[in-house]
């Protein structure tokens, strides 16, 4: 979603991520507003230090799940009840206990696919979408940190990467 | 604060509710029938249940220790000195075991010579369910739990005083976990099926010891929320915190639902196959157990399921309190639920017996004190047993530091982080 306006960066490049978090914590004392943060695995700790709100994909997920319940519970239960009344083993048409096992992969198939879905859509991904990298490296061992440059002064956060450890500060046109 | 110390007011309640569970007991003998049917249950009930507890603290250590875990290390003095109260829990099987010789109480079908002359199916079960087979499995097996639980602890202190780098301590304790695992995984199924699920002796399912054991789990780990809030409460295992409990409270919530699914598993497939010797189980309880049958999947599936679900619900002490204290009784009622009904079976068959009238069949489903619900007595017992448990804990607590030294993952669990 973040890639449809037309932004210049300008990021630095760190080789640890002990020194992303230091570095993240700083800018929040500097009241330097980060544009994102990109890493190559989940580091601990950062969604705190860059006070990201929680994830509400679980709300989602929750509600994907209760419709799973809901069309597997009701749809067999309109099926073997009114559509085509079906005997089981002498069992009467409504046999809840029969239902329950088909009921629970289904809300765990819904909530799986809903939730992947919705990820995919939010972040902007899916099939045949080209994402704009800032640089292939922090897809491997580069931990980096990017700023809009209208949003802040080209001065401060060079001096701000500098101070940091960045090893490496490149802008780009996204 | 390191060391434990026991206020006076913490043990003058724990006396008082081991008190009243003395005086309940007292109470239910006296108003009891000739048997003592009621009382004995009770005792059986209560004495597995925290025996069980016990085991799975046991079981849990050894199996953090085996699989490398370091985030409970920072509590896991709790889950030690619950092992410890195998040793008295054993004490109360094997007098129950003792019993089953002189005829002190009539809670097995099984033990009543007459009965299984007579019974074809108790005569083919009789190579095992069998007296001998009770007293001296209760005795060797659970006396190897004890002897296991004894030596961990023991080295998990040595570790404090004389550990090193070379975490031999540590390594040691490692063989006993590994051992411990299967021991208590084969013979605590084997001891499950006598103690608690031949008190229907017709009925047999193979799922009923992990059934039972993941009950005892379920309460293991809500003791263990309680008790490390009432600590924390309290200024002591100020390096637990919410990342600790929050993965506590993913255990209750996770085992709750592997309860949830081995009930259920239980009861379709007996459902499902329809079959008279099995369905007598379920019949019994689904007819004149209405109200708890459904109580005890309400209590132990819902209300974890729900209240436990968000991540916030499980790192706040409020919220896991509710749950903890709900899903203790919970359990004690599932166990309620497992052993009520087939002694009250097995009292009315004998009585039966022994009058050679219909009369007491006749009343099979009436209303029957201490049996059809738990009465306060029943809670006065439950409360006297859990007074003694968490005494017993307490004072094995005290006698060592709560937080472990030199142990190769306390550092780990110090700065154990989930979110």
């Amino acid at each position: 979603m973040a890639n449809i306006e037309n932004r210049e960066l300008i990021y630095g490049l760190y080789n640890d991520e002990e020194d992303l978090l230091r570095a993240v914590k700083s800018a929040k004392n500097d009241h330097l507003e980060i544009y994102d943060v990109y890493t190559p695995f989940p580091v601990h700790g950062l969604d705190e230090v860059m006070e990201l709100e929680e994830s509400r994909l679980h709300i989602a997920g929750f509600i994907y799940g209760g419709l799973g319940t809901l069309t597997a519970f009701l749809g067999m239960t309109w099926i073997f009840v009114k559509d085509w009344p079906t005997i089981f083993g002498g069992k009467p048409y409504w046999s809840v206990p029969a239902f329950i096992p088909i009921t629970f992969e289904m809300t765990v198939l819904f909530a799986a696919i809903g939730m992947t879905v919705t990820f995919y859509l939010v972040s902007g991904l899916g099939p045949g979408v080209v994402n704009t990298q800032l640089d292939p490296r922090i897809t491997d061992d580069k931990f980096c940190i990017a700023f809009d440059k209208a949003m802040v002064d080209s001065g401060d956060v060079e001096m701000f990467f500098k101070n940091t450890g960045a090893s490496e500060v490149n802008s780009k046109n996204i | 604060m390191n060391q434990y110390k026991m206020t006076a007011s913490a043990r003058n309640v724990l006396f008082g509710a081991m008190g009243l569970g003395l005086v309940c007991m007292v109470l239910t003998w006296f108003g009891d029938d000739a048997n003592h049917t009621r009382f004995w249950s009770n005792f059986l009930q209560n004495s597995l249940f925290f025996t069980m507890i016990a085991a799975m603290g046991l079981f849990f250590n050894a199996a953090g220790i085996t699989a490398y875990a370091g985030w409970y290390t920072t509590f896991k003095r709790l889950w030690e000195s619950y092992s410890m109260f195998i040793g008295v829990g054993l004490l109360f099987l094997v007098i129950l075991g003792l019993g089953n010789y002189f005829g002190w109480h009539h809670l097995y079908h099984w033990a009543d010579k007459s009965s299984v002359e007579t019974d074809t199916i108790l005569k083919g079960k009789s190579s095992f369910l069998n007296s001998n087979w009770y007293l001296f499995g209760t005795i060797i097996f659970g006396g190897a739990w004890a002897f296991i639980a004894y030596r961990m602890r023991q080295l998990s202190l040595q570790e404090d005083n004389h550990g090193d780098s070379s975490f031999k301590y540590h390594k040691a304790q490692r063989v006993y976990a590994a051992v411990t695992l299967p021991v208590i995984g084969f013979t605590s199924a084997a001891m499950l099926w006598l103690w608690l699920m031949s008190v229907d002796a017709h009925w047999y399912s193979t799922l009923f010891a992990w059934y039972a054991t993941t009950s005892a789990f379920v309460a293991m780990i809500s003791i263990t929320i309680l008790m490390i809030i009432y600590l924390k409460f309290n200024g002591y295992l100020s390096v637990v915190n919410a990342n600790h409990l929050h993965d506590l409270g993913k255990f209750l919530f996770a085992f709750s639902v592997f309860w949830t699914y081995l009930w259920f598993s239980q009861f379709m497939l007996i459902w499902y196959a329809n079959i008279g010797e099995e369905t007598i189980y379920f019949k019994e309880r689904y007819n004149n157990y209405p109200a708890l049958f459904f109580m005890n999947i309400g209590i132990n599936f819902l209300v974890p399921f729900f209240a436990l679900m968000r991540n916030d619900l499980k790192r706040k002490a409020g919220s896991l309190v509710f749950v903890s204290i709900l899903m203790l009784l919970g359990h004690w009622l599932d166990y309620f639920l497992m052993v009520k009904p087939g002694v009250l079976l097995t009292a009315q068959h004998m009585s039966h017996d022994m009058t050679h009238g219909h009369e007491v069949a006749e009343h099979a489903s009436n209303f029957v004190p201490g049996f059809s619900m738990p009465g306060l007595l029943e809670f006065g017992t439950f409360i006297g047993f859990l007074g003694l448990f968490v005494y017993f804990s307490l004072v094995v607590l005290s006698k060592a530091g709560l937080v472990p030294k030199n142990d190769p993952y306390i550092e780990e669990s110090m700065h154990h982080h989930v979110i």
